[in-house]
């Protein structure tokens, strides 16, 4: 009996093993059409990312950055699939092939593309700093290091928190709080929890939308998007930058910045 | 020796000031989840009607909600009927309701293992109820308990992880913070689940000297 039952629990985690090898070796995507592209890639976004990427009430994704996907895939010839990532580890995910891209906002920083490739900017944005509407917080106050500010892990906007106001000593680190998205900080900012946040400036605007903040101030971080793909995918660079031109060059850009009021910015 | 580096003069720092803060997690939360399991389970098992209802409603509302999302309640939500908690007090909160939820079941547990012979001679005794449970079921109980209370312990040394969620920058926050800055993902946390694997084998260890420090002879 006891025989048999270790005999089972053998086979058993055998079967695991073998199950968890198939599943392991299986690609992000297969399938590879006459140009030597894929037939479908996935795209890895912050799901709570207006205007750029965000879920409808059906639990589809829409924004500026995954309509313009949606667009350039129609034109080279591929599918598109969108999975929601926690943005602290979208570039992990990247490196290992569970997604096939970042389109979603993502700013052109040494760090990353030192890790990832960058296609050719397409969107140039600030950061910038958010407070309660009745708030009477200053600029003063934050660069001197005495304000809670609230930032999502992992963003050019915590970064910027993190090298101006913590490496230089002005703010303690406690005053920093990183949520997992930036919704979540401005939930946090109206319960006066935090009483800042530093963000990217077209989703900040987005999000305060209604509630109870306003912008305090930009800062001119002159910070580009593009989009991050692993670095050995080249033709896949190739056809996201052959792609962006030609959206570039379309009027359905001027109409997607219209739509998600980014023709200001 | 670039990874040596960094893991001796940025990552082992970070980690250290998330590893003070996650000991302190469990130090407020342990005592409490274990005084209110025990104090849940007598009334489950003791307690008039109404108590014994309010126990089960107690048991099954927090064994029934997901952690985080009791976490999310209390640090998020509370705040809209006026009650601001800071995310340590937040998270504590949390780990004492779901930690003693199931304390109380293995406590309960441990209590219904006790004869039912012994209440009646405590009784016979001349021994109020109250005191034939504080001096004579409680002891047997909680000691009975030790292995389920211990596997708790363990579980809240792990869970405690989720109080990152509330912007508590304890061990797995402090860990997340450093591998997105760096890019260092996989030394980060493999050194994350070190320092978690060294703190729930002090716990077996500690857990296994109690049993036998507090074993009843004979």
């Amino acid at each position: 009996m006891q025989r048999n039952l270790l005999g089972l629990l053998v086979l058993l985690l055998a079967g695991c093993v073998l199950l968890a090898g198939c599943t392991g070796s299986t690609p992000a995507t297969n399938g590879t059409n006459q140009t030597g592209l894929k037939t479908k890639y996935i795209i890895g976004l912050d799901g709570a990312y207006p205007p750029y990427s965000f879920s409808e009430k059906d639990g589809s994704f829409t924004g500026f950055d995954v309509e313009s996907a949606r667009w350039i895939a129609n034109k080279s010839g591929f599918e598109v699939e969108f999975q929601a990532v926690a943005w602290d580890g979208i570039i992990p995910a990247l490196l290992a092939k569970k997604i096939d891209m970042v389109y979603s906002g993502m700013t052109i920083t040494p760090e990353r593309a030192a890790q990832v490739a960058f296609s050719k900017p397409y969107l140039k944005i600030n950061q910038s700093i958010a407070i309660r509407s009745d708030s009477t917080i200053t600029m003063d106050d934050i660069m001197a290091g005495k304000v809670v500010i609230g930032s999502q892990r992992g963003t050019t906007g915590e970064m910027w928190v993190q090298e101006n106001l913590i490496d230089t000593g002005k703010m303690p680190a406690a005053n920093l709080k990183s949520f997992d998205n930036f919704p979540l900080a401005i939930t946090a900012l109206t319960n006066k929890q935090v009483d800042a946040t530093v963000y990217d400036k077209p989703p900040t605007v987005d999000v305060i939308a209604g509630k109870d903040a306003k912008i305090l101030a930009e800062i001119d971080t002159n910070e580009q998007y593009g989009i991050a793909i692993r670095k050995e995918d080249t033709q896949l660079l190739n056809t996201m930058n052959h792609g962006l031109d030609q959206l570039m060059a379309d009027p359905y850009w001027n109409e997607l910045k219209t739509k998600y009021k980014l023709e200001s910015i | 020796m670039d990874q040596t580096a960094f893991i001796i003069n940025t990552l082992l720092p970070a980690l250290w000031g998330g590893l003070v803060v996650t000991l302190g997690l469990i130090a407020f939360t342990a005592p409490f989840g274990v005084l209110i399991g025990a104090g849940v389970a007598v009334g489950r098992v003791y307690g008039s009607r109404p108590v014994q209802y309010l126990a089960r409603a107690y048991v099954t509302f927090f064994k029934g909600t997901p952690l985080l999302l009791l976490l999310f309640i209390l640090y998020f939500g509370l705040p809209s009927i006026g009650i601001s908690l800071s995310p340590f007090v937040a998270s504590v909160l949390g780990f004492i309701f779901c930690n003693s939820a199931y304390d109380s079941e293995y406590i309960r547990g441990s209590i219904r293992s006790i004869k039912e012979g012994q209440f009646t001679a405590g009784l016979a005794l001349g021994m109020a109820r109250t005191q034939v449970i504080r001096y004579v079921i409680l002891p047997q109980a909680l000691r009975r308990s030790i292995p389920g209370l211990v596997n708790e312990f363990v579980y809240l040394i792990k869970y405690s992880s989720l109080a990152y969620m509330v912007t508590v920058v304890e061990l797995t926050g402090a860990g997340k913070m450093i591998a997105t800055r760096y890019f260092t993902y996989n030394e980060t946390f493999l050194v994350v689940g070190l320092v978690y694997l060294f703190l729930v084998t002090i716990t077996t260890i500690g857990a296994h000297l109690l049993e036998r420090r507090v074993a009843i002879p004979g």
